[in-house]
């Protein structure tokens, strides 16, 4: 057996290498390619790691000009374009904040074969591309699955009490109905809360944006008209504000962002929520979790659309315009992306945007010791296939955030009725969209 | 030897007069240069920039808007609750700082022996950056696990959430204790060197006369170093004037724009909402306001002068 999982391994890894090298890159000699990236943990391993292959395959020289994290590299960028001081031929990109940056970055779409693309799950490249044009290519992604504690869902008492009130059994919500329901049902405050999101700014907005997706609404329609104040939004809103007022949400929930979440988790004072996977090894250290080993995972609910929630986003690397080594850049860009430093960031614990990286490391998992381990990437592959979808394409995403939030944040806390947070945040994005000329 | 020869003539006179002031400000212009290009120009660009409806995502459509921009903030609710929010917050941060730090310095005025080892001790919250008293007043605060909550638990032995950071004004509150516990140290250190420097005599001959310790400290010390609490009130208004950092850490400004700040809503407008010519315009009217408070400060501190004097 361990004979055939050497060899397995081997001809993974012999196949891997070939694809990175069937890949056709160039000589680039003498070329000095600058570079703006996200910067920070293990974002970095993989420039580590790749960086000096790819200039011993090509000969050109990678230099990193900029390393932050994405708000600033997102700010840098947006004065740099504007003022146009752009000195990097490659830099990091985002679905959430790409379409800000159309006008500078190279069309990629005439770089790359079919061929080349077709090991990227299809959706992730969707969203990649605005007015015709491929204008980023991923590195990794992110989504979230629906963490909930075994050990409470298990209980007899919890499962019998629950039972008697709604006549059925306790189990894992497969739509937002009963996940409110059983979320107010599994509430004892202040020792545990149903659920939680994170309250404030694009993450609140974004949880929004999961609830209104799976009831069947968007936040602006197909003439960037504001249509989250429909029904599906009017539902979205009131889930959120009844979880809140009705102490099923920690009160101090609207001024958390994603490291207080996953805090409240470990703290083991929440029944369930939904959290990106980025987080799995801190909740299994049970040096720092209370609910190591007591919590399992699953696809994010339905709403009355019966469309799975899915908020997505992808880390990627686009060209600039101002490149004056573009073919270079794009090779930076093809070597980068491909398969070998996928299934390195993979195994640190990034989603991986190839199904082939997705094959291998579900393969890697089912010798895990780690019961969840398999799960996870099934479910990841699921979810990056069917479930991925990122807010709006348009550049005034983060202002339409920016206008949302602070609403939604007045109607859980009860400032603002629900239709009128939502009326009001639709006029100011109508204004931001008309001022961007959308309706010109 | 007629006086006149002593004596340029009032011709001579107004000649070199007029040439004096012309060298005196041929001395100038170097200075005046460096004025010009460093202050004078990007402030005028600036305000220009304020004129239009510059967005950071597509500079090539900007456009000349008057003051359009000026009149759309005096009709934002949250410009005003923001400009109102930093208005208590300068008020109340600068009084508490001021009593504090002359309370303090007053106290270690009077230590005669390790005033070193206190005075370094008592700096060290201004050696933390903003951003770091920030997460660690969020984490005093934090209704779950937060410090606050913990000690009201051991003191009262009832287990209360007590959302500080989500209710106003308790937010604004526990911004304002993190701000104050991270800069009253400079009051401190302003008004110890304040009253290391005031002479002796007027404190012996009060003494002598009878004047209690509150009568010196009312009528000598605190008219004495008026102008180093002039000097300290003006550096630190226009210090939270910018408030920005523990903000920006503490709530965002929120939850629900509740405890938003000039700057923190001049940033979001500028930078993450793109809105450059609105950004601009609003730095502009805080400007205005810091220059109208400095200016009404100085005069108290021309006055405090002339009352000692």
């Amino acid at each position: 057996m361990k004979k055939i999982l050497l060899i397995g391994i081997f001809v993974l890894l012999v196949l891997s290498t070939s694809t990175v090298f069937s890949l056709e890159l160039g000589r680039f000699d003498g070329v000095t390619l600058k570079a703006c990236f996200i910067g920070g943990g293990d974002y970095e391993k993989i420039y580590e790691k790749f960086i000096p292959e790819f200039e011993k395959l090509t000969g050109a020289k990678v230099e990193i000009v900029y390393k932050g994290n994405g708000f600033d590299i997102d700010k840098k960028m947006k004065v740099d374009f504007a003022a146009g001081t752009v000195d990097y031929d490659v830099c990091w990109d985002h679905t959430s904040f790409f379409s800000q940056y159309i006008d500078f970055l190279e069309p990629l779409e005439g770089y790359f074969t079919e061929e080349e693309l077709k090991d990227f799950s299809p959706k992730v490249i969707q969203y990649c591309q605005k007015n015709g044009h491929l204008l980023q290519i991923p590195r990794h992604a992110d989504i979230s699955s629906l963490h909930y504690r075994t050990d409470i869902f298990n209980d007899p008492e919890i499962k019998k009490a629950y039972q008697e009130k709604f006549g059925k059994e306790l189990k894992v919500p497969e739509t937002w109905d009963e996940f409110k329901d059983i979320a107010l049902f599994l509430s004892k405050p202040p020792e545990i809360y149903g659920t939680q999101f994170a309250g404030k700014e694009e993450a609140l907005s974004g949880r929004f944006w999961d609830v209104l997706m799976a009831h069947g609404g968007k936040i602006i329609d197909e003439n960037f008209k504001p249509a989250f104040n429909g029904p599906e939004g009017i539902k979205a809103a009131t889930m959120l504000r009844d979880l809140y007022q009705a102490g099923a949400m920690p009160p101090g929930m609207v001024n958390f962002l994603w490291d207080d979440v996953a805090g409240n988790w470990v703290n083991g004072t929440i029944a369930m929520y939904t959290e990106w996977y980025g987080w799995y090894s801190y909740f299994q250290n049970p040096e720092s979790s209370k609910v190591a080993g007591k919590f399992d995972i699953a696809r994010q609910p339905k709403g009355d659309a019966g469309i799975h929630s899915g908020w997505a986003g992808a880390h990627c690397f686009s060209v600039t315009k101002a490149s004056k080594n573009k073919e270079a850049a794009v090779a930076f860009v093809k070597y980068i992306t491909s398969y070998e430093p996928q299934l390195f960031e993979a195994q640190i614990g990034y989603i991986p945007v190839r199904n082939s990286v997705f094959e291998a490391i579900i393969k890697e998992a089912e010798q895990s010791t780690d019961p969840l381990a398999k799960k996870r990437f099934e479910l990841m592959k699921l979810q990056i296939n069917e479930d991925f979808t990122p807010p709006p394409i348009v550049a005034e995403w983060i202002p339409i955030s920016n206008v949302l939030y602070p609403k939604l944040q007045a109607i859980m806390l009860g400032d603002i009725s629900v239709e009128d947070g939502l009326n009001k945040a639709a006029q100011e994005v109508e204004a931001i969209m008309e001022e961007a000329g959308y309706y010109d | 030897m007629a006086l006149d020869t002593h004596f340029k003539s009032r011709k001579d006179i107004k000649k070199s007069s007029k040439h004096d002031r012309y060298l005196s400000w041929f001395m100038i212009i170097p200075a005046l240069a460096v004025v010009v290009v460093l202050i004078v120009v990007p402030m005028i660009y600036s305000f220009s920039l304020s004129l239009t409806n510059m967005n950071l995502l597509k500079p090539a459509t900007t456009q000349y808007i008057g003051f359009r921009n000026y009149m759309r903030l005096f009709h934002d609710d949250i410009f005003w609750r923001a400009f109102w929010n930093t208005v208590i917050f300068m008020t109340v941060a600068v009084n508490v700082e001021f009593i504090l730090g002359l309370f303090i310095a007053q106290l270690m005025f009077k230590v005669t022996r390790g005033q070193g080892v206190i005075r370094t001790a008592i700096m060290a919250p201004m050696m933390f950056a903003p951003v770091l008293v920030g997460f660690q007043f969020k984490w005093f605060f934090n209704d779950q696990v937060g410090l606050v909550n913990n000690l009201l638990y051991s003191l009262t032995g009832q287990y209360q959430i007590i959302p500080w950071l989500i209710y106003y004004p308790m937010n604004l509150f526990a911004i304002l204790l993190g701000e104050i516990w991270m800069s009253t140290p400079f009051m401190v250190i302003v008004f110890l060197a304040g009253l290391v420097s005031l002479p002796t005599e007027p404190f012996e001959a009060a003494a002598v006369d009878g004047a209690s310790g509150w009568l010196q400290f009312r009528y000598i010390t605190l008219p004495l170093i008026g102008p180093f609490i002039y000097i300290a009130m003006v550096i630190r208004s226009l210090d939270l004037g910018r408030a920005y950092d523990l903000v920006r850490i503490m709530t965002g400004g929120g939850p629900a724009n509740r405890s938003e700040m000039i700057w923190t809503y001049t940033y979001r407008l500028a930078i993450t909402n793109n809105k450059f010519g609105m950004g601009t315009a609003m730095s502009f009217i805080t400007v205005a306001v810091s220059f109208a408070f400095v200016i009404y400060l100085f005069k108290q501190l021309a006055k405090s002068r002339q009352e000692v004097y």
